[in-house]
């Protein structure tokens, strides 16, 4: 059985009042949904509480699922509300979608630039991925998520299209903005 | 074939490309030293991100939210079990300080009969007193009162219907001013 059928399987069961099949979801979920919120917020303690709101939400709002998402994407659909919500409520600039975002006009440069020295492969490996985590808390929220979502949760571009109501063209270049963005942080100097 | 883009490079390193423009790129790169050192630096820069400590839930995570969505009713036989062993223990406790104390039964329900009824008698005092101290206060609330509406129906008689519509109109605008004026001020506190 696919994971998708696995999910949906699990969902019917929950409805019908069996509560080990929702406890499934959570153990197979918890994780990609905290890493996602965690590396949202910064912050452990928190991002645990919003974790659980997302699976409480979740399960509240399980009778307006359609089976013919993919149940992770819905799931994932309700955590970047959840996230909305919070940005809206702490007054962070969170993105419109009719209005073009800030960062929008800021493009990087899509050819590779002549001979330019790069730092990156002067780095040892766990020292890169220290330097990526603070980057990435660095660029602007909307484009964080999308590269977690992408590099981190490994969802195709499709999904995360699918899961922001996005062209999948607009996917693909937020999330090679979110890269450069982070690419040319590493090479700031410290 | 003139130099890849950025984007044209991530998206060949996440195998998003169609096999004809993957050839294009892997010829390209055989003879392009700047494309591929711009490919390996980003390769690298992927394989980082890719390989990032993940954040691991608390061991009693998904209990914690069970939990939350299904509180546990404690059934009323526990609450009657729970009660019965209480009483139970007081009983035992009792016996046990009985034996231990060497006191006679008699004698202790004696003196706690004595200091029970002691109690109820002072209460029955105290509830006394109260009961006439409130009924004094209502009988002056009711004089009070009396007084006000005299005074009110003696001055309806002397003041014109005319100026008692004005005084009324006066009254409900400085009434309103109040309360708006007390809820902005609430307002603005909260703020701040």
């Amino acid at each position: 059985m696919s994971s998708m059928d696995e999910d949906k399987k699990l969902i019917e069961k929950t409805i019908k009042g069996e509560k080990e099949a929702f406890e499934m979801i959570i153990r197979k979920y918890q994780q990609p949904i905290l890493n996602y919120i965690g590396r949202m917020v910064g912050e452990r303690e928190l991002a645990i509480d919003f974790t659980q709101d997302v699976f409480i939400r979740t399960y509240s709002s399980l009778h307006l699922y359609q089976p013919q998402y993919k149940f992770s994407t819905w799931l994932f659909k309700i955590a970047s509300n959840f996230m909305i919500d919070y940005w809206r409520k702490k007054k962070i600039e969170t993105f419109s979608l009719d209005q073009p975002p800030k960062w929008d006009s800021s493009n990087p440069p899509l050819q590779i630039p002549e001979n330019k020295p790069s730092t990156i492969k002067k780095l040892e490996i766990s020292q890169l991925r220290e330097k990526i985590e603070r980057a990435m808390e660095k660029i602007p929220a909307p484009l964080r998520e999308v590269f977690l979502w992408r590099h981190i949760n490994e969802f195709s571009y499709e999904e995360i299209a699918e899961i922001k109501n996005l062209p999948v063209g607009t996917i693909k270049n937020r999330v090679f903005q979110a890269k450069e963005m982070i690419r040319s942080l590493l090479e700031e100097k410290e | 074939m003139k130099c890849l883009s950025i984007e044209q490079i991530y998206l060949y390193i996440e195998k998003e490309l169609s096999e004809a423009e993957n050839k294009k790129i892997e010829e390209h790169l055989t003879t392009c030293p700047k494309c591929q050192r711009a490919l390996e630096e980003r390769n690298l820069l992927l394989q980082a991100a890719e390989s990032l400590p993940l954040w691991q839930p608390p061991p009693d995570f998904t209990q914690q939210v069970m939990a939350k969505i299904f509180p546990t009713k404690v059934p009323i036989s526990s609450w009657i079990k729970a009660m019965s062993a209480g009483f139970t223990s007081i009983i035992l406790a009792l016996f046990i300080f009985l034996l231990a104390s060497g006191q006679n039964l008699s004698g202790l329900l004696i003196s706690f009969n004595q200091a029970l009824w002691s109690f109820i008698k002072n209460f029955a005092l105290l509830f006394v007193k109260i009961f006439k101290l409130a009924t004094l206060l209502i009988k002056v609330i009711q004089q009070f009162f009396g007084f006000l509406i005299n005074g009110f129906t003696s001055l309806t008689a002397i003041i014109s219907p005319q100026v008692q519509i004005i005084i009324i109109a006066i009254s409900i605008i400085v009434i309103l001013t109040l309360i708006y004026g007390i809820k902005r001020k609430l307002f603005i506190g909260e703020r701040t």
